[in-house]
């Protein structure tokens, strides 16, 4: 019961939580690489998710690069940066978001891919150009499935961030990295505990803004909401939901 | 207990395969019964068929019989057995079952589906093969394919094996749950073809459920007819229920086409047949013309030395002509046998320049003529 | 011949040269800690599996404890399974748990979809011809879920391998050593190395695991079914 009764009082020391390295500052840090990255992902990766699901060109590629990426250490490529590029935040945040494109790549191409092409065929049956059949009927069916891509992704990129605090970037790895190194288990413990929360509470945005985003009409999957944190693999080349 | 309306149901207990007595089901928060006291005798060795409109619990009613759903009243007896007494997986291993869409194992040869059953009575493995060999030629599916998997065979195929494997431990009983009704029209006449073949060969009883009352009329012994809520309307041999329909309903749901439909289930071998104006190649054109006089024809048929076949000639050809052996007899539409259905020779006299069908034996030799008088006349009688 | 018990070879140099062997003792140790985790997370996920699929008002509840569970970013989830439940981060064991729990929130998902992917038809068929609930499940059921299994276990296997050397960051984690020295000490060829090996033998499990398919399902044509 020490540990626990050390890192309550950690967590709720004021101390702890302002000044240059407390948890709101790598709070702030962690959510700027984040988000940068996840930015950076969704804009190459949705875009091209859109037309290779839309054409069909391609598309095993999309989930072989999904296959692929997850195949890679990323400790060893944070360390990798940290070699080259010491102390220096973007080349960490470009390559997060190169880790972040293959989800979302897969889930965007599945979900224009699978929207119904009856649908399909009726918009443009009604005279809608092929813009804004893409933009009226495939993105807003297909919404749900691209945010659960974009969902997953963050969680990763949140998760590869706490580690590249290693590497010597900020962020609230550095609580873990740094506390471990002078055995301060409160700072470790405490620290292992907001990273925790942070991601619980993004999924849980995520689940929210997913429901409110599924076109009305649409049957609720039976699944509950943070189920689809786990991505379901590829069988016949479905994704992460 | 009470006697279903219609024919000759009260056989005794050993000639009655199947007993449903009573037979109820209603699901629970359901405000009326799926089924609602069927009373129901399957005589030995038939083919009984449940038909009637969605809702009238037909399925149900086949599925209580193998306990796939548990009735809620009444009892069902299985070869004077009560249902209730068996462990259900024993009851099932000795009731054949045939589905709609087969329900084959796709992780398992041809062969292994076939031989389920025995597999789980325990026979020993030569046993099982040699009767997986039988059953192949018996349902005519080639015994290459028995080491193959499911997805390879064609959903007629499919449907065999789902045949061959529901009878491979030799049940009693026999249950199809609309089997037919997933494949084509073609494959589907060919699977209702071989299924009358196969009884031929393997007299089972059968409880067989269709939506479809025309398969009905060709496969079954016996017909029952079901409204909703499992009431049971009629039953009858096919022949008998077109006949003479006992409600309103049933008459409905036979279709306004019965007379035609009771056609289908004669054949020509049975008709009577008229005198035709017929004459030998050697006739003069007179003759002929005497014989149209004398029948009221304006054509004549020809036949040849041997009395086969050859055609017809109009009266308008036989002017100026002195012999018919000088013309060419135009062939006729509707040329039937002794086993063709009186259905199909009105579709041949209706579509016909004459108006008739001939009736010829094996070898083309001239037997009699059909009429549509010839045909009312089968019905009526 | 390298034997886990005895003591790690050290990286020598800058090079790649004579440190082969240095790469295949930490191989080996990343092997056992993958197999520890996937077992673990297998055996659990498979009695969970089979709740979820018989009870199905369970499926939601399990679902949602794993799906929390795997929210939890692996190096967090490490140390609150160190320090949390005392077994301290200076061993493999909360590495392997944590592994373990991921594998399991993929595996039981993967276990009840094959399951109820099973055909309706399939299902009554098997019951009709006389199979009782328990042997249905065991020769038709479970063995039509076997394609749905290991595709999960694919995804399961090759990310529970690049995760294990996240417990460099604490010095451990198979292959993670090297990237945890390679950077204490300016060595890119270790980490290199490390990053190599690792990849290479992701690669390598997922082909065993799709031939083991092959194998078990000579039912499913050879179509890439990725």
């Amino acid at each position: 019961m020490d540990i626990l009764t050390d890192t309550i009082a950690w967590l709720t020391t004021a101390d702890n939580w302002w000044g240059p390295a407390g948890i709101l500052q790598r709070l702030w840090e962690h959510l700027q690489y984040s988000l940068l990255a996840i930015g950076l992902a969704v804009l190459i990766a949705v875009p091209a998710g859109l037309v290779i699901g839309h054409t069909g060109r391609a598309e095993p590629g999309a989930f072989a690069l999904s296959g692929a990426a997850r195949a890679v250490p990323t400790l060893g490529l944070l360390v990798l940066l940290g070699r080259w590029y010491p102390v220096e935040a973007w080349p960490v945040i470009v390559v997060l978001a190169v880790l972040a494109i293959p989800p979302i790549l897969a889930n965007t191409t599945t979900g224009i891919g699978g929207v119904d092409p009856a649908a399909r065929d009726a918009a443009q049956g009604m005279g809608m150009t092929p813009i804004q059949v893409l933009t009226r009927v495939e993105v807003p069916l297909a919404a749900p499935l691209i945010l659960a891509g974009v969902r997953s992704a963050l969680l990763q990129v949140i998760a590869t961030a706490t580690i590249a605090a290693f590497a010597g970037l900020g962020g609230l790895g550095r609580f873990i990295i740094d506390g471990f190194a002078v055995s301060d288990d409160a700072r470790v413990y405490g620290g292992s505990i907001v990273v925790a929360a942070l991601a619980l509470v993004g999924e849980g945005l995520f689940a929210v803004a997913q429901r409110s985003v599924r076109p009305a009409g649409i049957r609720r999957r039976r699944a509950p909401l943070l189920s689809a944190a786990v991505p379901i693999p590829p069988t016949a080349g479905g994704v992460s939901t | 207990m009470t006697a279903a309306p219609g024919g000759a149901t009260d056989t005794s207990a050993g000639d009655v395969a199947i007993r449903l007595e009573h037979l109820t089901k209603t699901y629970p928060g359901a405000f009326r019964p799926a089924v609602d006291g069927l009373d129901l005798a399957i005589p030995r060795g038939e083919l009984v068929a449940l038909v009637g409109p969605s809702g009238c619990g037909k399925t149900t009613t086949l599925k209580m019989i193998n306990r796939l759903i548990e009735p809620t009243g009444g009892t069902v007896w299985v070869e004077g057995v009560d249902i209730r007494t068996q462990p259900t997986h024993e009851l099932r291993r000795g009731i054949g079952y045939v589905i709609q869409q087969a329900g084959l194992f796709p992780h398992r040869t041809v062969g292994d589906n076939i031989a389920t059953v025995p597999k789980l009575l325990g026979w020993d493995r030569a046993r099982m093969q040699a009767r997986v060999d039988e059953l192949a030629d018996l349902l005519r599916l080639d015994r290459g394919l028995l080491g193959r998997y499911p997805a390879a065979l064609s959903g007629g195929q499919q449907q065999r094996v789902g045949v061959a494997r529901a009878l491979a431990a030799d049940p009693p009983v026999l249950l199809m749950d609309e089997p037919y009704s997933a494949v084509d029209p073609i494959v589907r006449a060919q699977l209702q073809d071989e299924l009358l073949t196969l009884r031929r060969e393997v007299r089972k009883t059968i409880v067989f459920v269709t939506h479809d009352i025309d398969e009905a009329i060709k496969l079954a012994d016996r017909i029952a007819i079901l409204n909703v809520g499992g009431i049971l309307e009629q039953v009858d041999p096919p022949a008998e229920m077109l006949r003479a329909p006992r409600t309103d309903f049933v008459a409905d749901f036979l279709g306004d086409d019965r007379g035609i439909k009771r056609l289908s289930l004669m054949t020509v071998g049975g008709a009577s047949l008229s005198k035709g104006p017929v004459v030998g190649q050697s006739a003069t054109a007179d003759d002929a013309r005497a014989t149209m006089a004398e029948l009221g024809y304006d054509w004549v048929a020809v036949c040849d030395g041997d009395d086969r076949l050859l055609g017809w000639i109009g009266a308008a050809e036989l002017d100026g002509a002195t012999a018919v052996g000088g013309l060419t007899p135009k062939p006729f539409l509707a040329v039937v046998t002794a086993d063709t259905t009186l259905k199909a020779a009105l579709d041949g006299i209706v579509t016909s320049r004459t108006r008739v069908a001939m009736a010829v034996d094996g070898e083309g030799r001239y037997l009699g003529m059909l009429t549509v008088d010839d045909l009312a006349e089968g019905i009526t009688a | 011949m390298t034997s886990l018990a005895a003591r790690p070879p050290s990286w020598s140099g800058f090079g790649f040269d004579g440190n082969w062997d240095v790469v295949w003792y930490y191989i080996l140790v990343h092997l056992r800690i993958t197999a520890l985790a996937l077992v673990l997370g297998a055996a659990v996920a498979f009695p969970l599996g089979l709740a979820g699929y018989r009870w199905r008002h369970s499926y939601p509840a399990i679902l949602g404890v794993t799906s929390v569970l795997y929210t939890i970013p692996s190096l967090s989830l490490i140390v609150l399974l160190g320090l949390g439940f005392g077994l301290g981060l200076l061993n493999d064991k909360p590495l392997i748990i944590a592994l373990a729990i991921y594998t399991l929130a993929i595996l039981v998902r993967n276990l009840v979809e094959g399951l109820r992917a099973v055909p309706d038809s399939v299902k009554d068929a098997a019951t009709g011809v006389g199979y009782t609930p328990l042997r249905s499940l065991l020769v038709i059921e479970l063995p039509l879920a076997v394609p749905a299994v290991i595709a999960g276990l694919r995804v399961a296997a090759v990310s529970t391998i690049s995760l294990v050397s996240v417990g460099g960051v604490l010095g451990r984690g198979g292959l993670g050593f090297l990237f945890f020295e390679g950077y204490r000490r300016n060595r890119t060829s270790e980490i290199i190395a490390g990053i190599g090996a690792s990849i290479v033998l992701a690669v390598v499990v997922d082909i065993a695991l799709v031939l083991t398919r092959r194998v078990l399902t000579p039912w499913t044509p050879a179509r890439a079914v990725r």
